[in-house]
């Protein structure tokens, strides 16, 4: 008796958590989802009236910097992948299977930058970025998410490798192929489930960032990002086209990570 | 198949010495086991034959080319390693043709090449398998054929059964074994495992340290160690050892400790009393040891106190209190009933004996 009112017990603190964590993670956004089709009127009574339209969504694809700005995010966040993709592998790869003092600084200086507070970054990097001219620019915000990227993720890069065992790039030198071939031939697609996961995590992080975004990037290529928080004006915030332009940001990174998900599970079971 | 040479091959890593001047002949077609604890500096040597660590000192030959500097991959040898090192992403076809595409070998030649290992192997049902789909056993197979298929000057083997369970491994041993019958190559083995070396050797190098300790086949290895360290690494269970006192009686020489006295043949006496030292440790194969009281010699009896038994169904080994230090008898039949503590009676072939300097632990010849 005892035994199945503890049973009872133990399912309604399980089903209450459940709903805690729902509410807590999905409120929000169901409440930017109801927000967005909602007319300006009807923003702050969101749970009352029956108003409801999609001319949100039509009026900020109206908004050329919106549109400017989704093309902008996309275009940053797939070169930042692909370019610090293309360093972390091989400073990951570095990292895991060579010791010597080039590595051991490497792995320093990958360190200390980790341990820096992200945002005491920014203003010193638009100094430079105004200084060398590159302010709002690609390159200007293409290359601090590069060496974010490269510091963050060669630690996971190295982790990946360090579990391939490199007896399967021995066995490759023995048959024939040269170092960079037992890497490229090998190791490389032997981690490609760990690079997948981090290609992922690596497009999201760039979509989903907003510190570079607001203070490198003005008029000339705007982010979707910064753009968003651009409708708080002087007279009021715009919350309904502000959950629109959120939804319609939220697309592409729901689309990844619905798609992506068994990747970044399967690479980081690794 | 060629021959291979190391002559004083030194591996170093900093200051640190750990595979000191390695001399060894391997001759054309030669299986040879390299033994030993681990850190005995055997893989250590076999990765310098095979190219994946650079030698401090020395000379390695294959054939008639010095390969001291040659990358792996112009060594024209194969290898096979502990965990298999199969190459995850591709299928069992694409392991064993890999070596050969490297090598920019002819498709169509390819195809029967692996066909032949794999037909050798019984791998046919798993070609289109990756490895992750295969049992260990089945993983080593492919990791042997991919050996095969290339048909190199030398075969290397680095410890490839000591992932498998002991069943699997008894039986890959004949394999190998088998193997060696229908693709006569020169081989070098790398185990700690001295069943392996006892039974795939032609000859067993024996290591310690860096240091050779013995080359010789498993027969000479065994029967006549060169020193106490190979004496008791070679066998199992190990080979018993007992300090004793040389002692001369009416011409008689005998060996004595507390409560044991053993006679010694007249050649054994012979190169003892050469030898000249008084005291000397005394090593006793357990199979040595036998139960009873012979009917010829009497003097090589002695008694002991069973402290333990160990029943194996085909023998029984028991461990006695002799002379206050603790000695293992094997090879007992195993319906002999013996019990704890109690006392036996033991005889020894005093012909079999070995004895040993007690300081430099090399053995009196």
């Amino acid at each position: 008796m005892i035994a199945l009112a503890l049973h009872a017990l133990r399912r309604a603190i399980f089903a209450i958590s459940i709903a805690v964590i729902f509410v807590v993670f999905v409120g929000p956004i169901a409440i930017l989802g109801v927000t967005s089709i909602r007319p300006a009127s009807g923003v702050f009574y969101i749970w009352r009236g029956t108003n409801f339209t999609f001319n949100n969504f039509v009026e900020v694809l109206h908004q050329s910097q919106v549109v400017e700005a989704m093309w902008n995010s996309f275009v940053l966040s797939t070169l930042a992948t692909i370019l610090s993709l293309g360093i972390t592998v091989g400073s990951g790869y570095m990292l895991s299977r060579f010791g010597g003092w080039i590595q051991r600084s490497w792995f320093a200086t990958i360190y200390i930058f980790r341990t820096v507070p992200y945002i005491s970054w920014v203003l010193p990097l638009y100094l430079v970025n105004t200084r060398l001219g590159i302010y709002d620019t690609y390159i200007g915000l293409l290359l601090p998410h590069i060496a974010v990227h490269v510091c963050f993720f060669s630690w996971l890069m190295k982790g990946f490798f360090d579990g391939i065992n490199p007896s399967m790039e021995y066995a490759a030198l023995i048959d024939g192929c040269t170092r960079w071939g037992a890497f490229y031939r090998v190791a490389l697609p032997a981690a490609m489930p760990g690079i997948a996961a981090l290609a992922i995590l690596c497009w999201l992080s760039t979509w989903n960032e907003f510190l570079f975004a607001l203070i490198l990037s003005g008029k000339r290529t705007p982010l979707i990002t910064s753009t968003m928080a651009q409708f708080v004006t002087e007279t009021g915030t715009e919350w309904n086209l502000m959950s629109a332009t959120a939804v319609l940001a939220m697309m592409p990174a729901l689309l990844v990570t619905i798609f992506g998900q068994k990747y970044v599970i399967r690479g980081l079971r690794m | 198949m060629a021959e291979v040479t190391l002559q004083d091959v030194v591996k170093k890593y900093g200051t640190f010495k750990v595979v000191h001047e390695v001399n060894l002949n391997i001759a054309a077609g030669e299986f040879v086991v390299l033994v030993g604890p681990s850190g005995c500096g055997k893989s250590t040597t076999l990765r310098m034959i095979a190219g994946l660590e650079n030698i401090s000192a020395g000379t390695i030959r294959i054939g008639d080319k010095v390969v001291n500097d040659l990358p792996p991959k112009d060594r024209d040898i194969a290898m096979v390693f502990q965990n298999y090192a199969l190459y995850q992403h591709m299928t069992v076809f694409d392991n064993l043709a890999f070596g050969l595409r490297n090598r920019k070998v002819p498709e169509t030649e390819i195809t029967s090449e692996v066909t032949r290992a794999t037909q050798m192997l019984g791998l046919e049902p798993l070609m289109a398998r990756k490895p992750f789909q295969l049992s260990g056993g089945q993983q080593q197979r492919v990791a042997l054929g991919r050996c095969i298929v290339r048909r190199p000057q030398v075969f290397l083997f680095d410890e490839p059964l000591s992932n498998l369970d002991a069943k699997l491994r008894a039986q890959m041993r004949i394999e190998i074994k088998a193997l060696r019958e229908r693709v006569p190559t020169t081989s070098v083995y790398v185990t700690h495992d001295q069943v392996e070396a006892m039974t795939l050797g032609d000859r067993v190098v024996v290591m310690k340290e860096g240091w050779i300790q013995q080359i010789g086949t498993p027969l000479q290895i065994y029967n006549r160690p060169a020193n106490r360290f190979v004496a008791s690494f070679i066998g199992a269970p190990a080979m018993n050892f007992m300090k004793v006192e040389l002692v001369e009686e009416l011409g008689v020489m005998s060996a004595q400790a507390k409560d044991f006295k053993v006679e010694l043949p007249l050649e054994q006496a012979a190169v003892l009393r050469k030898h000249g030292a008084k005291t000397v440790t005394l090593g006793i194969r357990p199979e040595h040891i036998r139960f009873g009281i012979p009917s010829d010699n009497a003097g090589s009896s002695f008694s002991g106190v069973v402290t333990v038994t160990e029943q194996l169904g085909s023998e029984q080994v028991i461990a006695l209190n002799v002379a206050d230090s603790t000695i293992m008898a094997s090879r007992i039949s195993p319906e002999t009933e013996v019990s704890p503590h109690a006392s036996v009676q033991m005889w020894v072939d005093a012909k079999a004996l070995q004895f040993f300097d007690d300081k430099t632990e090399m053995a009196i010849r």
